[in-house]
C-alpha cells in the first residue's frame, strides 16, 4: 500500500524562545486531541548503579506536584474521562495526554504542571518502589520474559540496554528522592523538549497554549549531561535455562545497527521479511510447513544506540533442537542466498503498508513524529524512512545481513531434559 | 439474487434512548446475508470484518475446540486458493489480515488500501464459503493449535481465568476453553470439521462489515458477487440446547497452587445479564468503574493506595450473548488474600443499600462514554463494534451504550447491585505459589 493515512495537514512547527520545539497538527476527523511531550532521556542515560531511574521518575510524575496531591491529579483527569500518563523507554521519556477536544486545555495544563513541578512525595516513592519491584518479579512468571532477560543481559552486559527498563531490585532499593530531584533538574528542561499536539484543535491555538504554559520556563545555563555509554563488544553467546514449562522458548539474535546507521532500512526490511505476518518467512517455514510453533516471529527495534535483531519461537520441548536449527538456518540463509526480486518487493509493500496503517489515530501520529523528532531525526524522517526502504536493493539487503549476522546470541529455556543437551 | 436489497438505515430498536441516526447502512441480501457498511471518506483504507455465529458454543458434545481449529484451517485455502496464497495476496500489497474465535462467534478481518478491495475481497469470500480443509494440512495445523494450548498452560492468568470460568458457568459452553484440549483435537477428523463448516458458515449466520474509503454501491456490488455460492447446508451434530448460565445461589471458592508464581492473585467474578439486556449490563459497567477503574475508584483507593494490601486491583466487565461477566482481579501477597476478599465482599454488599455519590456516578459516566468514543477512532475499531453487536444482537445497538450509561441515577444502581453482585453470587479463585 503506498497511500498515506496521515490527515491532510494544517500544521505548524515552531520553536519557543526557550528552545522548546512545538509541532501542532490539525486532524478534525474525530473529536479527540492527543498530545505528547518528549524528552531525549531514557534508559540510554542510565548506569548499572541507577538502572530504572527514568522509568521510576516518570511513573511518579502523576503522583504529586508542588500544588496537588496524587489524588488531586487523578481526580482532575478521571472526572473528565481523559488520560494522562508518563513513561520512559530506551531513548526517551514522555508525558502523554488524550482527551475529547473540549477538555484538552485543562488536561494539557495539568500535564505541563506534572512535567515542571513534580514533588516526588516520600510516601508515593515508597509505594511505587514496592509496585515496581513486584512488577519486576512478575516478569519471571512468563517463560519468554525470562529467556529474553538472559538474552539481553548476555548481549549488552553493563550497557543500559541490558537492564529491564524498570531497573533491578538493587537499584530500585537504593533510589532516593534526591536522585529523582537531581535527574529531573538536569534533564527535564525546555531546550531539549518536543511537544506535539494532534487532533481537533486549531494549530495556532495549540501553539499559543504551549507558549502560555511553557514559554516562561527558562533553560538552565549548563547543557544537559550527556550519556557516557560503555562500548558493546559483539561476541557469540549462548545461555540455557532449565525450567519445567509446557513449552520451550528459543531466542536467537544479533547486535544490530542503530537507527542512524546506513543499514537501518535494509535490516527493517529483513525483519519484516522474516517475522512480520502470516506470510513471513519464519511463519511459513516453521509454523505452516513444519507445525513447530504457534508463536514464531522476529523484531528489530528502532534504537539510537546499538540495537538488536531478534528471532524467537515457542515450541514443544522435544522440538527444541529442531527449532534452534530452523531459526539458525533461516537467518544464515539471508546471508548466503540473495532475496528474489519478488521477495524484496513484497517485503517493501508489507513494510510500507503497515507503516501507513500505524498512523491512523491522533495518538499514533503524535507518537511517531514526536519520537523521530526527539531521536534527532526530525519529522521528515517519516518520509526519508519510506524513501530509504523503497531504495533498498537485493545486494544491500544481503550485505546488511552479512554485516549484522555474525556473532549469534542464543537463549534457550525449557524443561531440563530437552534443553540441557543444547548447552 | 435480487438487485433490490432491503436497505434500512434506521435507528429502530426497542429502547427509547438511542442517539441520532445510525450512521451505517444495514442491508440484508436475498440469500440472508447481512451487510453492514459505513463510508469514511477521509481514510484511504478499507476494513472488512466478517462475523459468523460459529463460535465454541455451537460445538456439539466432544467437539470442543473445533470452532477455533476451523478458524485456523480457513486460512489453509480452497480448491482455487492454495495454503498461504491468501496471506501473501493481502500482505504483499501492504494489507493486514487475521482472525479470532470466541464462544459466541468467529470473525475474520483484513485491512487493505481502498483500491485493493476488489482484489482482496474475492480471496476472503472464497476462503470463508469454500474452505477445503485438506487432510494433510489438518494434521499439521493441529500441532500448531496444540502449541497454542501448551503456551496458554504456561500462563498463570489464563489458567486462573479458565478455572474460574469452569466454576461459575457450570455446564454452559462458556465454561469450556475455546482452544479445546490436545486429546479431543486428536480424535477429530477433517470430515467432521467440514461438516461443522458447512453447517455454520451460512449466510443467515454471517455479517459482512465493511468500513472506510469505499461507497455503499461498490460494496454491495462486490459482496453480492463474491458471497454468492455458499456451500450446501448439510446436517452436522448440533450443540445440546443449553440454558443461559444461572446466577450462583451460593458463593464458590477455590485455591490453586501454581509453580513459578511471583504474585498471589485473587479473582472474583459475578454473572450479569446478557446482551439482550444491555441497559442493565451498562449499569453494572458503571459499578465496575466506581469500584476499581482509576485511582479515584473505591477499591483502588482503599486497597492499593491507602492500606496497600494489594499491588494492583482492577475491574473488567464484558457482555456476551447469554450473560455478562463482572470481574475484580487483585495482584497481592498471598498472606493478604483472605482479608482483601472480606473487604471486597463488604464493599460490594454496601452498593445494594447505600447509593453511590453523584460525583462517583458522573466520573464513571464520563470515563465509560469517553472510552467508548476513543474506541471508535479507526475504521477497524468501528467495524469490530458493528460486527460484534450485529452478531450478538443488532448493529444499531452498538450506539445505544453511551445513552444507557448516561441514563442511570444513583438510586437505579442499587437494585442492580442487589440482584447481581451479592456476596453469595460470587465465584472466587485464589492463586498461590506452589
Amino acid at each position: 500500500m503506498t497511500v498515506s493515512t496521515a490527515p491532510k495537514q494544517n500544521a505548524i512547527t515552531t520553536h519557543l524562545g526557550n528552545g522548546l520545539k512545538v509541532i501542532a497538527i490539525e486532524n478534525p476527523v474525530a473529536d479527540i486531541v492527543s498530545a505528547r511531550v518528549f524528552l531525549p532521556v531514557g534508559q540510554g542515560h542510565e548506569t548499572p548503579k541507577n538502572a530504572g531511574i527514568f522509568s521510576f521518575l516518570t511513573s511518579l510524575l502523576t503522583r504529586g506536584t508542588t500544588h496537588r496531591s496524587s489524588l488531586d491529579i487523578a481526580e482532575a483527569v478521571e472526572y473528565v474521562g481523559a488520560s494522562l500518563g508518563a513513561d520512559s523507554a530506551s531513548d526517551y521519556s514522555l508525558v502523554s495526554v488524550k482527551t475529547v477536544s473540549a477538555d484538552f486545555e485543562k488536561i494539557f495544563t495539568l500535564a505541563t504542571e506534572i512535567l515542571r513541578e513534580p514533588s516526588f512525595p516520600e510516601n508515593e516513592i515508597e509505594l511505587e518502589r514496592k509496585l515496581t519491584i513486584q512488577g519486576l518479579r512478575s516478569m519471571q512468571e512468563q517463560p519468554f520474559s525470562v529467556a529474553y532477560k538472559y538474552f539481553r543481559e548476555g548481549m549488552y552486559g553493563e550497557h543500559p540496554y541490558g537492564f529491564s527498563s524498570m531497573g533491578t531490585e538493587e537499584t530500585l532499593r537504593a533510589m532516593q528522592r534526591d536522585d529523582l530531584l537531581d535527574a529531573h533538574r538536569q534533564h527535564f528542561r525546555p531546550d531539549n523538549m518536543v511537544v506535539i499536539i494532534v487532533g481537533r484543535i486549531d494549530p495556532e491555538r495549540a501553539v499559543a497554549l504551549v507558549d502560555n504554559l511553557l514559554g516562561d520556563w527558562a533553560a538552565p545555563d549548563c547543557p544537559a549531561p550527556k550519556a557516557r555509554l560503555p562500548q558493546v563488544e559483539s561476541h557469540a553467546y549462548r545461555i540455557v535455562t532449565p525450567q519445567e514449562t509446557n513449552q520451550a522458548f528459543v531466542i536467537l539474535g544479533y547486535l544490530a545497527a542503530s537507527v542512524k546507521h546506513p543499514d537501518f532500512a535494509a535490516l527493517k526490511l529483513l525483519s519484516t521479511h522474516l517475522g512480520n505476518g502470516l506470510s513471513s518467512r519464519l511463519f511459513v517455514e516453521l509454523r505452516e510447513k513444519q507445525g513447530l510453533a504457534y508463536d514464531v516471529s522476529a523484531f528489530y527495534p528502532t534504537r539510537l544506540g546499538p540495537s538488536q535483531f531478534v528471532s524467537y519461537i515457542g515450541t514443544a520441548p522435544e522440538n527444541t533442537s529442531v527449532a534452534v536449527d530452523g531459526l539458525q538456518s533461516e537467518l544464515r540463509r539471508l546471508c548466503d542466498v540473495p532475496l528474489t526480486a519478488n521477495e524484496l518487493q513484497v517485503a517493501k509493500n508489507k513494510m510500507l503498508g503497515q507503516y501507513a496503517l500505524g498512523k491512523q489515530t491522533n495518538g499514533q501520529i503524535a507518537q511517531l513524529l514526536g519520537w523521530y523528532e526527539i531521536l534527532g531525526l526530525g519529522t521528515e524522517f517519516d518520509t526519508t524512512f519510506q524513501t530509504d526502504v523503497a531504495a533498498v536493493t537485493i545486494d544491500k539487503a544481503q550485505e546488511a545481513a552479512q554485516r549484522c549476522f555474525v556473532d549469534s546470541y542464543i537463549s534457550i529455556l525449557g524443561p531440563a531434559t530437552a534443553v540441557e543437551p543444547l548447552r | 439474487m435480487s438487485s433490490a436489497p432491503d436497505v434500512s438505515t434506521s435507528n429502530s430498536s426497542d429502547s427509547g434512548r438511542l442517539p441520532t441516526q445510525f450512521p451505517a447502512s444495514v442491508i440484508r441480501l436475498d440469500n440472508g446475508l447481512t451487510v453492514i457498511h459505513q463510508e469514511i471518506a477521509t481514510t484511504p483504507v478499507v476494513v472488512v470484518d466478517v462475523w459468523i455465529k460459529a463460535g465454541a458454543r455451537y460445538e456439539p458434545d466432544g467437539w470442543t475446540g473445533m470452532a477455533h481449529f476451523l478458524e485456523h484451517m480457513v486460512f489453509k485455502g480452497t480448491e482455487q486458493i492454495l495454503p498461504g496464497m491468501f496471506d501473501a495476496a493481502i500482505e504483499s500489497r501492504g494489507g493486514l489480515t487475521n482472525a479470532a474465535t470466541s464462544h459466541d462467534y468467529a470473525h475474520f478481518y483484513m485491512t487493505v488500501a481502498a483500491d485493493d478491495l476488489p482484489h482482496a475481497l474475492p480471496y476472503l469470500a472464497d476462503l470463508l464459503l469454500h474452505a477445503a480443509i485438506p487432510a494433510d494440512e489438518f494434521v499439521r495445523e493441529r500441532q500448531v493449535v496444540v502449541e497454542e494450548i501448551h503456551q496458554s498452560w504456561d500462563d498463570p492468568d489464563w489458567i486462573g481465568f479458565q478455572t474460574l470460568s469452569e466454576m461459575i458457568y457450570g455446564n454452559h459452553p462458556y465454561g469450556r476453553s475455546v482452544l479445546g484440549t490436545p486429546e479431543i483435537l486428536q480424535e477429530r477428523s477433517p470430515e467432521e470439521m467440514r461438516q461443522f463448516h458447512r453447517a455454520h458458515y451460512q449466510p443467515d449466520d454471517m455479517r459482512v462489515v465493511i468500513t472506510g474509503g469505499v461507497p455503499l454501491d461498490r460494496v454491495l456490488e462486490l459482496v453480492q458477487t463474491q458471497f454468492r455460492a455458499f456451500a450446501h447446508k448439510e446436517p452436522c451434530p448440533a450443540a445440546a440446547p443449553v440454558a443461559p448460565p444461572q446466577l450462583l445461589t451460593q458463593a464458590k471458592q477455590q485455591t490453586l497452587a501454581l509453580p513459578r508464581l511471583e504474585h498471589g492473585r485473587l479473582v472474583m467474578a459475578w454473572l450479569g445479564p446478557g446482551i439482550g439486556d444491555l441497559k442493565q449490563a451498562s449499569g453494572l459497567d458503571i459499578l465496575a468503574t466506581v469500584l476499581a477503574e482509576g485511582r479515584m475508584s473505591r477499591l483502588v483507593r482503599e486497597l492499593q493506595e491507602e492500606r496497600q494490601w494489594v499491588d494492583e486491583i482492577a475491574s473488567s466487565f464484558s457482555v456476551q450473548q447469554d450473560c455478562s461477566l463482572f470481574v475484580l482481579s487483585s495482584w497481592l501477597a498471598p498472606s493478604y488474600i483472605e482479608d482483601v476478599e472480606k473487604v471486597i465482599c463488604d464493599r460490594i454488599a454496601s452498593l445494594a443499600t447505600i447509593p453511590i455519590t453523584t460525583v462517583e456516578l458522573e466520573r464513571a459516566q464520563r470515563v465509560l462514554c469517553n472510552d467508548y468514543a476513543f474506541s471508535m477512532e479507526t475504521p477497524g475499531q468501528l467495524a469490530g463494534l458493528y460486527g460484534y453487536y450485529g452478531t450478538l444482537a443488532t448493529p444499531e445497538l452498538s450506539l445505544a451504550y453511551p445513552g444507557y450509561v448516561d441514563s442511570y441515577t444513583t438510586a437505579q444502581l442499587m437494585p442492580l447491585a442487589q440482584e447481581y453482585l451479592s456476596p453469595h453470587r460470587c465465584g472466587s479463585l485464589a492463586l498461590t505459589p506452589a
